[in-house]
């Protein structure tokens, strides 16, 4: 039978660390998704939804049961990502090169199954990437929790320490901006 | 009241998120429906959600666990004093299934004890039992470890015996330490 993530958390507060990986297996993709969207860089992604993990065991023995575990675990990685990003500001050419490198690697992995429709979604991915890019940190935080999880506003506030109404407003002008430069791709 | 576009495209996002109240989107739900500017943002709304969720998820696939859950145990371990990472390895080692490690780690220290008894007879704690014999049992899952002591002739007896069903659990490596994620 499946542990619950609580059941999980407690036991790696009575210093089960087995327990801790458990958590890692059932999160780390959905928290790497989640810096990605905010970093953009898939090296800076791995550094940092790790280090979240990482603090996040640290601090499991404050971790009340109050909140979801994920919500709690979503809101160090979130604001890991935005002081990093915060700190290491990347220029847009940098940025563009990356993103570039990233999705051939990947496309270069997969069967094209129609050449035009690839690259139709190539040129889609890489101009949603651009224009996540123009996002603020908090805007891209909001539309990527939203995008991958379906949060509620109510969980996305929680985990960004801001009102439901901030939530709205925040995806509301990210959507607009998105809406804007990717019109035609849509 | 007719509901014009400008509010129900404000409205929008938290309609297509189910953040509306139920009379507020069946309004915006009736309008979308019989307007074709409306209904047509709603939908490039829909696969921009759609083509972000894809992008991020294609990323997040060719993330394997083992060489992510190498960077997060390396931190871990990395900044904890030695005894804090023997504790942790511990926890690791010695959960319920791995419970056979004891076995051969009890035998070891108990063959430490009684040849170091053998040495040091005058004092050891062992000769104070007089000329009398010891017999000590260990249940050791599904094991029993039982050990003879004769101090008069210094024999020590050690011997393994089964007495239970579950047989495949005690015959564990080391290796079947590894996790099962
Ligand atoms: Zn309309």
């Amino acid at each position: 039978m499946e542990l619950s993530d609580w059941e999980l958390v407690q036991r790696c507060q009575e210093g089960d660390a087995a327990a801790f990986q458990g958590l890692v297996a059932r999160y780390y993709r959905k928290v790497f998704m989640v810096v990605l969207g905010i970093l953009n860089h898939r090296e800076d992604a791995m550094e940092v939804a790790q280090e979240a993990f990482f603090r996040a065991y640290r601090n499991i023995k404050g971790f009340k049961g109050g909140s979801a575990f994920y919500t709690w675990l979503y809101r160090i990685a979130v604001n890991l990502s935005i002081d990093f990003q915060r700190r290491q500001k990347r220029t847009p050419t940098e940025f563009r090169e990356t993103m570039d490198e990233l999705i051939d690697k990947r496309e270069g992995a997969e069967f094209a199954k129609d050449p035009y429709v690839d690259f139709q979604g190539k040129e889609l991915e890489q101009r949603l990437f651009a224009a996540i890019n123009e996002l603020t940190p908090d805007h891209k935080a909001v539309i990527v929790m939203r995008a991958i999880e379906g949060l509620s506003y109510k969980d996305i506030g929680r985990i960004l320490g801001c009102s439901e109404g901030t939530v709205m407003s925040r995806l509301h002008y990210a959507r607009k901006k998105l809406q804007e430069k990717l019109g035609p791709y849509l | 009241m007719k509901t014009d576009c400008k509010t129900v495209k404000n409205s929008l996002g938290a309609w297509l998120d189910g953040e509306l109240s139920a009379s507020e989107t069946e309004r915006i739900r009736m309008h979308v429906e019989g307007c074709p500017s409306c209904s047509g943002e709603k939908e490039q709304w829909e696969r921009l959600q759609v083509s972000l969720r894809g992008v991020l998820e294609g990323e997040a696939s060719g993330v394997a666990f083992e060489p992510f859950w190498d960077g997060v145990s390396r931190r871990i371990f990395a900044e904890r004093p030695w005894y804090a990472r023997l504790w942790d390895w511990a926890g690791l080692a010695f959960v319920p299934q791995r419970l056979a490690w004891a076995i051969p780690l009890v035998i070891v220290a108990l063959l430490a004890m009684f040849s170091l008894d053998q040495f040091f007879a005058g004092w050891h704690w062992g000769s104070n039992r007089g000329n009398g014999s010891a017999v000590d049992s260990i249940d050791g899952h599904g094991f029993n470890v039982a050990v003879f002591r004769e101090s008069k002739t210094k024999t020590t007896v050690i011997w393994l015996f089964e007495n239970q069903e579950d047989e495949d659990e005690s015959s564990g490596e080391p290796a079947s330490a590894e996790s099962s994620f």
